[in-house]
């Protein structure tokens, strides 16, 4: 290839990169996801056709925004369109927390979700609900997945102090992710600064962040963290996400990870992870888990068909997917659901999830995180 | 590489036959030059007057270096710029001695081999550095192929170095590798097979060739070639984001953090700000040798 042929191929290909953007569809539902690729799968995949042959006349694009620092700088621009009266090419959100950005609510940037706009809203598990704005349709927990070969399940720790004790009788064995970049070593993080301060989720609230208040509760959690550092695998490294975490458990390297509910049972219907994996809870308290709740723009040029898309989530239809195809909690109440399947999940079904909140809670555990528990490995 | 530098020397010799198209060359030029300063220029002022000139909730605006302070006093982020320094050079040595032999092969044997050869050098081109992350996960990690053969072999499995500072070491060799090399060979075709061999003529090893010679006149596209990898290297994200370990970090996994989970634009600026500073340091070298290069040619 030649110089000329070159910039002509280049530039023709850079021209046919930019098109979609220009081509954008006036007619499509937008929606954006900053979710995992299952989650964007099972969208594309199951969702959308589904919706599509409900709703014929409606369309939808789907977005992948990377991650919830992508939906947020949509959210942004929607704010601001919202102020200047103009399209802000968003319609709804396929999982974010209407909380940000800071004043959308007052500003009226979100939907209020009731009765009202929604059909089947009645149906949802009240368990799920936050706070009007956002529209549960799926959950999932952090669970401790562990290689039954190497562990007895009738010895599977089932307390705090029983894992503890595991790991540090197993050196090398357990590994968890950093905690900003995956929820399942995220979670394990927040059950242990829920294990220094008294096993309470109740005592971390969005508002009652303090510097003061997250130097003293925070501290004893990267005590125990750094008491746990040596025996895990290769004496405190943490990998960089949740897929890693699942592919060191699959390749034998560790024999326990702590995972998202929904990603592990994929993994394991996929092969990813095999047969003989098992899936523990802690009873003394879970892990942390939540539910994925979407929220839809006041401002949106297709708030109708992005109300209806919401509504249609809701539907038995669709939760049923969201636990035989993604391996996630359904939002609406147990008894809307089919039988056998009430049945087949009963061991599953959370009676209580913990959460904790994200703001600035989440910025002080990520930064403590780095600046006390990462850096204190010793090779030797 | 060979095209740009080919490029600079005819612009030279076709320098004065174009005096009257002047305004025709001058629009030619301004596209890049526009870009340049819109995408490059402008954020890089942005950048440190943003981080530099700070307004305080009364809406005055002063000179702080208070961020750059925190920075330089905060071990935690020196220990980050330390291990992307360290890595940036031990990569950059490493590319410069496994790429110069096979340059060298490439640049003086013919045939079959050498084409296959270059093929497979040029191959990590065409590998997303996301799926060669994964997939040295699978090779060179805990239980991965490389273990599995040892273990066929009976022999001892090695330490892996994922989540070691030596894992993106290995990806950010392996990804730079083709560059390196197309750049090395590109600065060895200026060689010219007389001078090798009247040398060899004259009865010099094949070594003695080499040291005078070769070396000679490869000083300066080895330059170019480090100066680039460094340049590259030094802002990698991906590679030290999955096979590097959590702490310390490399800049670009460092500044992503700061600026996404932290909430923190003005650190992330500043942190932007001193990787900016270093490699402006490796690419005033690289500057320099071009320009003396082209004086010595004058």
């Amino acid at each position: 290839m030649n110089r000329r042929q070159f910039l002509i191929t280049s530039s023709a290909i850079a021209a046919g990169m930019a098109l979609p953007g220009i081509a954008r569809s006036a007619e499509a539902i937008d929606l954006y996801s900053g979710s995992d690729q299952n989650i964007i799968d099972f969208w594309t995949n199951i969702a959308l056709p589904a919706f599509q042959k409900a709703h014929p006349e409606l369309t939808v694009k789907v977005t992948d925004a990377g991650d919830n620092n992508g939906l947020r700088a949509i959210g942004d621009r929607a704010l601001a369109a919202l102020k200047s009266k103009s399209d802000p090419q968003a319609d709804i959100f396929e999982a974010f927390n209407p909380r940000l950005p800071a004043g959308g609510i007052d500003a009226g940037l979100w939907v209020k979700l009731t009765g009202d706009n929604i059909e089947g809203f009645e149906r949802i598990n009240p368990l799920a609900l936050d706070n009007g704005y956002s529209l549960p349709y799926r959950g999932s927990q952090v669970l401790l997945a562990y290689d039954t070969t190497k562990l007895d399940p009738k010895t599977a720790p089932k307390t705090w102090d029983q894992l503890v004790s595991w790991i540090k009788a197993n050196p090398g064995q357990f590994i968890y992710n950093r905690p900003d970049k995956g929820g399942s070593g995220g979670n394990f993080v927040r059950r242990a600064i829920h294990e220094a301060n008294g096993r309470d989720p109740a005592k971390f609230q969005v508002d009652n962040y303090s510097a003061e208040a997250a130097d003293k509760m925070l501290a004893p959690a990267w005590k125990i963290l750094n008491d746990l550092a040596p025996a895990l695998y290769e004496k405190g490294a943490y990998t960089a996400g949740n897929t890693q975490s699942i592919q060191l458990l699959g390749q034998g390297v560790v024999a326990m990870v702590p995972v998202w509910s929904d990603q592990v049972l994929q993994a394991v219907s996929q092969g990813v992870l095999p047969e003989t994996t098992g899936l523990v809870q802690l009873t003394d308290l879970a892990l942390c888990g939540d539910f994925a709740r979407m929220t839809v723009f006041s401002n949106g040029a297709h708030k109708e068909g992005a109300l209806k898309l919401a509504a249609f989530m809701l539907t038995k239809e669709m939760q049923e997917a969201v636990i035989t195809q993604l391996g996630g909690f359904p939002s609406i109440s147990w008894q809307h659901l089919s039988d056998d399947l009430r049945k087949k999940y009963a061991d599953v079904i959370p009676t209580s999830i913990p959460v904790f909140p994200a703001g600035d809670w989440e910025k002080a555990v990520n930064d403590g995180w780095y600046r006390n528990v990462a850096p204190s490995i010793s090779r030797t | 590489m060979t095209e740009i530098s080919n490029s600079f020397r005819s612009a030279h010799r076709v320098a004065p036959i174009a005096k009257g198209n002047k305004p025709v060359g001058l629009l030619l030029v301004v596209t890049p030059v526009l870009l340049v300063f819109w995408l490059i220029i402008y954020p890089i002022i942005s950048a440190v007057i943003s981080t530099i000139f700070i307004g305080d909730p009364d809406g005055n605006v002063g000179i702080s270096f208070a961020s750059y302070r925190f920075f330089f006093s905060d071990g935690y982020s020196l220990a980050n710029l330390w291990l992307t320094l360290w890595t940036t050079i031990v990569c950059g040595a490493l590319l410069l001695l496994i790429g110069l032999p096979i340059a060298l092969y490439l640049r003086f044997s013919h045939g079959r081999l050498a084409g296959y050869v270059q093929a497979l050098a040029i191959f990590p081109m065409f590998v997303p550095s996301v799926i060669l992350a994964y997939a040295l996960i699978r090779t060179i990690g805990p239980n991965g192929a490389v273990d599995l053969v040892l273990n066929a072999l009976g022999l001892p499995k090695l330490p892996s170095p994922y989540l070691t500072p030596w894992g993106p070491v290995i990806g950010l060799v392996w990804d730079n590798l083709p560059l390196t090399v197309l750049m090395l060979t590109a600065g060895l075709s200026s060689i010219s097979n007389s001078s090798v061999e009247a040398a060899r003529d004259v009865g010099a090893s094949p070594l003695r060739v080499f040291v005078s010679i070769i070396l000679p006149r490869m000083g300066n596209s080895m330059l170019v070639t480090g100066s680039f990898a460094i340049l590259g290297i030094f802002s990698a994200f991906t590679l030290p984001y999955m096979l590097g370990r959590a702490s310390p970090e490399t800049m670009g996994p460092f500044m992503q953090r700061t600026f996404s989970d932290l909430n923190d634009p003005r650190a992330a600026l500043t942190q932007a700000v001193i990787s900016f500073g270093f490699c402006l340091l490796f690419g005033l070298f690289y500057v320099r040798s071009i320009a003396k290069n082209r004086e010595t040619r004058r």
